[in-house]
């Protein structure tokens, strides 16, 4: 009988003083769903924290984006809940059922609106004004304008139309998920995408028409 | 229920353009009405030109380290996880004892009304009240266990 040892592969950890080092991943990790990953991290398991990480940050921080509309801030509250999942990995109870990504929305959806709560509003230079008129400049300069005047429509939405529109419409999530992430019913999230969608359409056409 | 233009048009508010996006039961019946009533092509064109607006929202890639950073992070600030009173005591009655979150409420309420009687009654019991000349005894008891001289 041959004995194989499981597939590994190797990430690239940066410490702090720039140093590298590899890391070895047991490849089944990859092949795990969330639920039985989160409970390898309950376990302890670094390596399937990497693995969590990997599979979802980018999902999660597209939402973080959507919702503060910065990169930065958006990098930090990503950062932020993912050091807190391994922080306090054994708050979470897999007993009750719940898919992990919907949990994990809402711990990141909370902290962005905290974050938008405490910080003082930007405003948002939709006037930009013409220096040179180069034929690429105008139309660069013209397309920036329209994604201000976008990012000012979406930010003067009430802030549950503002995320309903975000999770259904920008992340492609299911209108069920989406209300079961606000913790509303899902009439009322579907009431919150039409009003939504209704008013940026009559800002919008108001505005280019 | 049959879908009307009107109930059509709030469709295309809540699963979008694409017909072939909208939930099996009502997509069939859209394509239906769309054949039926060829005026709301143009609605649904209006609603495509919309939702292709709303996606030339400004979008910025994240930082291509960002996965590795949060992980190299996560182990410089590698600490055991506290469990606190409270989480202690809903995961015991959570996880063991399957309670509803009220039931669960009642339950720690009472424990800890119980534990402050407890505290109470012990504390103002007066047969536990040692008199000094009892204690002096005890102690030298206790000093000289066995003849030995501690």
């Amino acid at each position: 009988m041959i004995f194989m040892h499981p597939p590994r592969f190797h990430y690239l950890m940066v410490d702090h003083d720039n140093r590298k080092t590899a890391i070895n991943m047991d490849i089944h990790f990859q092949h795990l769903d969330d639920e039985s990953l989160i409970c390898q991290i309950q376990e302890g398991k670094h390596e399937a924290f990497g693995e969590m990480v990997d599979r979802h940050s980018k999902r999660f921080y597209s939402t973080a984006y959507r919702l503060l509309f910065s990169k930065n801030d958006a990098e930090d509250i990503v950062q932020q809940a993912f050091l807190k999942l391994w922080e306090r990995r054994l708050f979470w109870n897999p007993n009750k059922g719940a898919k992990f990504t919907t949990w994990f929305y809402r711990v990141v959806v909370n902290l962005c609106l905290d974050h938008n709560r405490k910080k003082k509003p930007m405003p948002l230079c939709e006037n930009m004004e013409l220096v040179d008129e180069k034929d690429g400049q105008e139309i660069l300069l013209d397309e920036k304008r329209k994604q201000a005047l976008m990012d000012r429509f979406i930010k003067e939405l009430p802030e549950r139309q503002q995320l309903a529109l975000t999770l259904c419409f920008y992340e492609g999530l299911s209108n069920q998920e989406a209300a079961e992430i606000i913790g509303i019913k899902l009439k009322a999230l579907q009431s919150l995408i039409m009003r939504a969608k209704t008013t940026m359409k009559e800002k919008l056409n108001h505005h280019f028409d | 229920m049959t879908m009307d233009p009107k109930h059509f048009k709030e469709n295309i508010l809540l699963y979008g353009v694409d017909l072939h996006q909208w939930p099996e039961e009502i997509g069939q019946e859209g394509a239906e009405l769309l054949q039926k009533f060829p005026g709301l092509q143009t609605i649904l064109d209006e609603y495509e030109q919309f939702e292709e607006v709303l996606k030339t929202r400004k979008y910025e890639e994240p930082s291509g380290n960002l996965a590795q950073r949060i992980v190299s992070l996560s182990l410089h600030q590698e600490k055991e996880s506290r469990i606190g009173l409270g989480f202690f005591l809903s995961r015991l009655f959570a996880d063991e004892l399957y309670l509803p979150k009220p039931a669960l409420i009642v339950v720690s309420i009472l424990t800890i009304i119980a534990l402050l009687t407890g505290f109470f009654i012990g504390f103002s019991n007066p047969s536990r009240t040692v008199l000094t000349d009892q204690r002096q005894t005890n102690l030298q008891e206790f000093l000289h266990y066995e003849e030995g001289v501690l």
